[in-house]
């Protein structure tokens, strides 16, 4: 791999940043997806799943922190979870798997603020996750645990089932009704993706997810500035204007 | 010397520096003036400051061990969420919602009350309820002028003893109103207090730190007029809308003379000399330039967060332990945190539109505080302040969806579209009382970046608070109905195990107690530790239980005349009487 071509790949990942950042409007993913699709022609039809739709798309180098088997697994996973209706584009479309992945390249996924001493042992729930993994290691693990718990139950990873499949999975995941040897599956998805995704579906659009504000005008935040000292009488009890067209901070940066 | 650079270092500081009195205060984080925190649009940012909690303690560097009982081993919360110190200038004080309460009037002496209203064994042999040893009445003048150095907005219930429509007719008896008029009421607030009125309930605006208007304070300082922008707690205000210590004090304390606040330095432990009763100074670790010093000092205050003032006592070897088993001991006894519940109610046709708030912006019932209904046929003691208090419509954390929606697809989806606007909660903020089980020491195991044993938390809700909550939350379900929403939600206290993944509130109390019997308390009535007369602890460590209400008024109340109690001792080293 020349210099030349490293550079040119960074080059391209700060300029995908910069739109994914500053104008939320750089799609990763192709507009038709479910065109990449090798699976059934149900899944390729609902758009839910997007088998190999790392390796078809030609954004998914832009992927700091997932590899390409776990850029096709967080991809239909965010599909499944936010499949394209009447109220948001897909969850592809919507960034979320660049925001996932955004938050396991960065201080999140590497632990920060985490403490992260020794000795580890196993408790209560209660006192929260107590592995030797960081974010990202644990839900790359989770992702990897998954996949070969997919291949064994139903005999293709993640990525390569229909989307109704793919649901059920995650809803037996996050009924404690997958098992694996080393690690939780109900925590990867309850403590670590589950919380990512709602994240990337409504935090600042500067951070890749809600592409466009579309969850907050979805639900009528109107985002920023926020000061509202005369909205607060003007609209109390009354339908907010502004939550049509919410503000985020690249708007104002 | 201070340690701690919060809201109570704040306090005591502008009462010494007042009377020519030199202090040095040590503060382990840094000033967030100027910073992404507090200004625009930085400021706005519900990932960074809340999710991430980037205003808070660190928990790589400390965080504490927890477990439910004695019996069990114990284990490092990795990442905390139950309850968030602060860190930096202004401490947990600048990333406060800014509910303002004074207590009950009885507060101070809980357990006398209790005791002459029910008999002497109304009180549960493993509840070590017990009186502060000082009164609300000698506390009045502290509030009155902690209240009007921050501008609190309210409307009184009680001036004097007379009853003032519109406000709390439980309130402790105050000598005039809140400085400024009550914050703008909610949406949810009207539907809440036409509900309560019908069940003749007498709801009232909250107490708040947000500023209803312009205000200039009696040091000259200003707040600006709040921007209802729902991002209090854990933000800081950009606006300078709210009463904080960074804002109101320590730019005011650095100009005047013989003030002096360090930042990044960590105080590791207290110099403490046994035989001469006497702490020397402390040490402590430059965070910039990884020196330890030794900090000589003439008195030493701790004022930092409860859980840093309890560890700092024990791992400085400052009095006696607490042992619940043999019930000897007193430093870390009393640990108490709160007893939240909630129902949520959902309007299809009423705008919430829940952005639309303050930290502050609360609608409340005090019927079922404490002890202001009987007891006497009840299976508990304490109660809890009910309110419609909507303080942020923040998109990640703060939505609301009816029971039995999916967690993820376009059914959730319709759901956060439908309900969103159109929902709040009815929250019970409970009391939690002591109990012999329930208190703080040092763990066997794990250590902090310093090499310095945790923490270690041993507390569950016990038998009292599950009982007081469920039947507190009854009430809640009550009002709720009254309300007529189209949906409720589920009506459940709360219970056990206590839940470190789950924030309720910051305010934990206790670990550092005070009271009139060294046999039963850390500090003196006037926060004088018995083992070192030049040693003082200020903070909600000092309190014996924790009551249905937010912490800072009395802790305000207690800082103000702690500063006035230093200048008397300064003069005059001795026991403070």
């Amino acid at each position: 791999m020349s210099r030349m071509v490293d550079s040119k790949k960074q080059a391209d990942r700060r300029n995908f940043l910069l739109q994914a950042g500053l104008a939320g409007v750089a799609s990763l993913a192709p507009a038709e997806h479910s065109g990449a699709s090798t699976a059934g022609a149900a899944a390729a039809a609902s758009g839910a799943a997007v088998v190999g739709a790392a390796a078809a798309n030609p954004g998914a180098d832009t992927y700091l922190s997932l590899g390409p088997d776990e850029a096709a697994f967080i991809e239909a996973l965010v599909n499944v979870m936010c499949p394209a209706d009447e109220l948001s584009p897909s969850g592809v479309d919507c960034g979320l798997a660049v925001y996932i992945d955004r938050q396991l390249a960065g201080p999140y996924g590497k632990g920060d603020g985490r403490y992260q001493r020794g000795p580890f042992r196993q408790g209560k729930p209660q006192l929260g996750l107590q592995l030797p993994l960081t974010p990202e290691q644990f839900c790359k693990a989770g992702i990897a645990a998954v996949d070969a718990a997919c291949v064994r139950d139903r005999g293709a990873p993640f990525a390569a089932l229909g989307a109704a499949q793919a649901d059920a999975v995650l809803v037996d995941i996050a009924g404690g009704r997958v098992a694996d040897e080393r690690l939780s599956l109900t925590s990867w998805f309850n403590d670590i993706v589950y919380p990512l995704f709602v994240e990337a579906c409504f935090a600042d659009p500067m951070y890749g997810g809600n592409r466009n504000a579309v969850f907050w005008k979805m639900i009528g935040y109107p985002g920023l500035p926020a000061n509202h000292a005369i909205d607060m009488v003007r609209y109390r009890g009354k339908p907010y204007p502004g939550a049509g067209s919410p503000k985020s901070i690249g708007d104002f940066a | 010397m201070v340690v701690g650079g919060g809201l109570c270092a704040g306090l005591l500081s502008r009462q010494l520096t007042a009377q020519g009195i030199d202090v040095l205060v040590l503060e382990r984080g840094v000033d967030h003036r100027g910073g992404a925190e507090a200004r625009l649009p930085s400021q706005r940012d519900e990932l960074r400051w809340a999710q991430r909690q980037g205003n808070m303690q660190n928990w790589q560097r400390e965080t504490y061990s927890v477990r439910h009982s004695r019996h069990e081993e114990s284990l490092p919360v990795r990442w905390m969420e139950a309850f968030l110190p602060g860190e930096g200038v202004g401490g947990a004080g600048s990333h406060w919602n800014g509910v303002a309460w004074r207590w009950s009037e009885y507060d101070p002496t809980l357990r006398s009350r209790y005791e002459s209203r029910y008999g002497k064994k109304f009180v549960p042999a493993d509840m070590p309820l017990q009186d502060w040893g000082t009164t609300y009445a000698e506390l009045e003048p502290y509030h009155d002028l902690f209240e009007r150095l921050f501008g609190l907005s309210g409307k009184a219930g009680n001036i004097s003893g007379t009853i003032q429509p519109g406000g709390n007719p439980f309130e402790a008896p105050r000598r005039g109103d809140y400085p400024q008029a009550p914050l703008e009421i909610t949406e949810a607030g009207i539907i809440f207090k036409a509900a309560a009125e019908t069940l003749g309930l007498k709801p009232f605006p909250g107490p708040a730190a947000n500023s209803s208007g312009d205000y200039l304070n009696p040091d000259g300082q200003r707040l600006g007029r709040c921007q209802y922008c729902g991002h209090c707690e854990r933000f800081i205000c950009e606006a300078h809308a709210k009463g904080s210590p960074d804002r109101l004090l320590y730019p005011m304390l650095k100009t005047r003379k013989g003030f002096e606040i360090r930042t990044r330095a960590q105080v590791l432990r207290i110099d403490y000399d046994g035989r001469a009763k006497r702490a020397s100074g402390v040490r402590y670790l430059d965070l910039n330039s990884g020196e330890e010093y030794e900090q000589p000092a003439d008195v030493v205050v701790l004022a930092a967060f409860t859980m840093t003032n309890t560890r700092l006592l024990l791992l400085s070897g400052v009095g006696a332990a607490y042992d619940p088993a043999a019930r000897r001991g007193v430093v870390g006894k009393n640990f108490c945190y709160q007893t939240t519940s909630g129902v949520s109610v959902f309007f299809r046709n009423r705008w919430i539109n829940p952005f639309l708030a303050a930290g502050g912006t609360s609608t409340v019932v005090d019927e079922f505080n404490n002890d202001n209904f009987d007891h006497a046929a009840l299976p508990f003691l304490g109660g809890a302040s009910i309110d419609a208090a909507l303080s942020n419509g923040r998109p990640i954390r703060g939505r609301r969806t009816p029971p039995g929606t999916p967690q993820w697809g376009t059914a959730w989806k319709q759901a956060q579209a439908e309900w969103y606007a159109h929902s709040f909660s009815v929250s019970a903020q409970g009391s939690c009382y002591p109990h012999r089980e329930n208190f703080l020491d040092l763990d066997p195991d794990y250590t902090d970046a310093y090499g310095q044993p945790l923490l270690r938390v041993t507390f569950d809700f016990r038998d009292n608070e599950v009982k007081m909550s469920r039947w507190v939350t009854k009430k809640v379900a009550e009002i709720c109905k009254a309300m007529t929403p189209d949906i409720m939600g589920p009506v459940a206290g709360r219970e056990g195990p206590f839940d470190s993944r789950q924030y309720q509130t910051t305010h934990v109390t206790g670990g550092t107690i005070m009271g009139a019997e060294p046999a039963s308390s850390v500090v003196s009535p006037h926060l004088q530790h018995w083992d070192a007369e030049n040693l003082f602890v200020v903070g909600a460590s000092v309190y014996p239980h924790n009551s249905g209400y937010n912490p800072t008024g009395p802790l305000a109340a207690l800082a103000l005349r702690l500063g006035d109690d230093l200048a008397r001792y300064v003069a005059r080293p001795g026991k403070l009487a």
